[in-house]
């Protein structure tokens, strides 16, 4: 008998003990974990970095500097580090956009694995139609908008429809559209609007950017990006529309239990459509903020990389609108900062992609960590009852 | 007309092999998105063995053809271990899992390209050069008309695929291994029952699948591309899946679906070229598999049954 608790004792060992404590507490585990997950994947990266004999410490700070969060030693005109980091907010503002549109998707049970493709569409309809417009700016900015939402919401409701009419897979399908909407597009950017210099579609006018390009303040030329301001609005209404509508919670409960769900009298197809319609509608923001906003034309051929980053972004933030704006600061850090990396401390660029990608690895993950901890916490909790006991 | 066909089994065989790596996968009952990153990283781990063994030890590049078969295999069953972790003891969402390791061997092995290049060949590139595979003609039988052309032109992956798939598909339907296999997509509860472990074999088949998917994506290296590049991430995992979806989960009917896409893609190349249309064309060209994936799904979704159990995390406490 005593043998048994002498291996009972041991394997619960320090390492657990200390985890425990950090990450035990129930009440801020929704911020501890993902602390925890990120703090995981940059010890990675860091042992990368240490293999390639640079320092990763001071390679984490350039990161920093380039994004504009601390100073850099030197800036060129008209620059400061409050430009670097208003080129962040832009920057920032699609990646809101495309993981709210993943995180919605999840909640209703559905992975938009298409949102870059949402992306690509709403950006050419809103560019060719407005963009070369001679629109005025109070006409053009909300049409952008608007045209940038439909074209999303129509092809995330054509996903919707597939998979609830014929059962295809929203994987599948919405990556088959991503491969169809990138070529098609690209042959009608190449046919009639290129610019034969840039190899990219012509600039747009002014007045359809929905970021207002160097604005000279106080001797210093700055981005304003209008989207900025409503992502963070449209976060603040979608988490109250997910946790208090009706709609919202048949979206949850389809995404829990579409077999509940059902016997609860909801109606499964239409709610399956309708999430995959307004995640569409927020890639399509996306979208429009991204080619319209922080770019003001459309590389051929490339699907934005920023619809897969925007997975890593929404689980990393559970998929929690509050969440997704704290995650998507960290994951454009890592983005924006990095040229600015790999130019001073010389490491290459492409490590950005991979220290998101281990994010990514590590934020699967996450659900399991929870559940260790759970379970090590409810046999500390029994073996301290035995204790008592005897 | 021969051209049509040569170029369509070229192009179908590794997609073959790659749906047939997922059939093992998701008859155990473990979605497989992540072959598209499996076949990535399985060409750049062959890739990189043949360009390292050619720099240091100084053998041309076309002699180390099947080592990079082999090695494919090998770099593609490892980091498929890294689904099969996540999936079977992190008891990650599936999708998930694969779509992670999808990004990650991207983001992995187009940093490791170009690190490796700028450290060991001091190039700024994202490329491997491996140059194309040798072809042979089997005299006589290749004198056919149209049928003979199967015989023309073979690159010699396509009989190692050939030799492989034939093997997996005996393995997958007639051996013990390959009936608990199945059964662990259908009623995981019912192989524990019978005595053998359900997440060992599901282990296995995951990494079977990965092994495959390299092959596949090494040979796609070998023809299509020459060399190995991001390029490489064509969206040709997610065409195998769409494949085996087509096939219902069944290794025939699945190579029927990848002959489609073989001579759908051949097939827009070739009236391209006979029409001459402007090279712009050729995007509208490249999407032709993409949407007849699509229009085929539409048809033959409702009708198929996909393993009972696919994609759920086994729970040996459920009843």
């Amino acid at each position: 008998m005593s043998e048994v608790k002498k291996k009972n004792t041991t394997k619960i060992n320090y390492l657990s003990k200390i985890t425990l404590k950090l990450l035990g507490n129930e009440k801020w585990q929704h911020l501890r974990i993902p602390a925890f997950l990120i703090l995981l994947s940059f010890i990675a990266a860091s042992i990368i970095i240490i293999i390639l004999g640079k320092n990763p410490l001071g390679a984490f700070y350039n990161l920093l500097q380039g994004a504009g969060i601390l100073p850099k030693p030197s800036y060129a005109g008209y620059k400061s580090m409050l430009t670097d980091f208003l080129t962040l907010l832009n920057f920032m503002t699609p990646m809101i956009f495309a993981s709210l549109a993943v995180a919605i998707a999840l909640k209703g049970g559905l992975f938009n694995i298409g949102v870059s493709g949402q992306m690509l569409l709403a950006g050419y309809f809103a560019t060719i139609i407005v963009g070369y417009s001679g629109l005025s700016s109070i006409m053009a900015k909300p049409l952008v908008l608007i045209i940038g939402i439909m074209a999303g919401a129509g092809l995330g409701g054509i996903i919707g429809l597939l998979k609830f009419k014929f059962n295809i897979n929203e994987v599948v399908s919405s990556i088959m559209f991503n491969y169809i909407i990138q070529y098609v597009l690209s042959f009608f950017i190449h046919s009639y609007y290129i610019d034969p210099v840039s190899r990219q579609s012509k600039y747009i006018n002014e007045a359809a950017r929905l970021t207002l390009v160097n604005v000279e303040l106080s001797g210093l030329k700055m981005d304003f990006s209008i989207g900025f301001i409503i992502a963070i609005i449209l976060a603040i209404i979608l988490k109250i529309f997910i946790d208090k509508s009706r709609i919202g919670f048949e979206i949850k409960a389809v995404g829990s239990n579409p077999k509940g769900a059902k016997y609860a009298g909801i109606n499964v197809g239409k709610t399956m459509i309708l999430t995959m319609v307004l995640s569409g509608a927020f890639a399509g923001l996306a979208g429009v903020t991204y080619y319209l906003g922080y770019y003001a034309s459309i590389q051929p051929k490339v699907l934005p990389s920023m619809g897969f980053d925007a997975i890593a972004v929404a689980l990393l933030g559970n998929a929690n609108p509050y969440g997704i704006i704290a995650s998507s600061f960290i994951v454009s850090i890592i983005d924006k900062g990095s040229t600015y990396m790999s130019s001073i401390a010389g490491v290459r660029q492409e490590i950005a992609s991979v220290i998101t990608g281990l994010i990514l690895l590590f934020s699967a993950c996450g659900a399991y960590i929870q559940f260790k901890i759970r379970s090590s916490k409810d046999k500390l909790e029994y073996k301290a009852g035995k204790e008592l006991e005897e | 007309m021969d051209m049509l066909i040569i170029d369509g089994l070229s192009f179908a065989l590794p997609l073959f092999i790659m749906a047939i790596g997922g059939i093992y996968s998701e008859r155990s009952g473990i979605t497989n998105l992540a072959i598209e990153g499996l076949q990535g990283f399985g060409a750049f781990f062959g890739a990189l063995s043949v360009v390292l063994g050619a720099h240091f030890f100084n053998i041309p590049v076309q002699k180390l053809f099947y080592l990079a078969l082999f090695l494919a295999m090998v770099g593609g069953m490892l980091f498929s271990i890294l689904h099969a972790l996540l999936c079977i003891h992190f008891k990650a969402n599936q999708v998930i899992s694969g779509v992670v390791i999808n990004i990650l061997a991207m983001a992995l092995t187009v940093f490791l390209t170009t690190q490796i290049n700028s450290i060991v060949f001091g190039a700024m590139s994202d490329k491997f050069q491996i140059g194309t595979s040798s072809r042979f003609t089997v005299p006589g039988i290749s004198e056919i008309p149209i049928l003979g052309a199967v015989f023309k032109n073979i690159y010699p992956f396509e009989v190692v695929i050939l030799i492989i798939a034939i093997f997996a598909g005996y393995v997958l339907n007639k051996t013990r291994f390959g009936l608990r296999l199945r059964a662990c997509g259908d009623n995981p509860h019912s192989v524990d029952a019978a005595g053998a472990e359900v997440s060992k074999i599901q282990f296995k088949a995951v990494m079977v699948s990965g092994a495959l998917s390299g092959l596949g994506g090494i040979c796609f290296a070998y023809s299509i591309s020459t060399n190995f590049s991001p390029a490489i991430y064509m969206g040709y995992g997610y065409l195998a899946i769409a494949a085996l979806i087509f096939g219902n989960w069944k290794v025939l009917p699945t190579f029927g679906a990848c002959l489609l896409f073989g001579f759908a893609r051949a097939g827009g190349y070739f009236i391209g070229q006979i029409l001459k249309m402007p090279s712009t064309f050729s995007d509208l060209i490249m999407t032709l598999p993409y949407v007849l994936t699509l229009l085929l799904l539409i048809f033959f979704s409702k009708s198929n049954r996909a393993p009972r159990a696919l994609g759920e995390i086994y729970d040996k406490g459920k009843r």
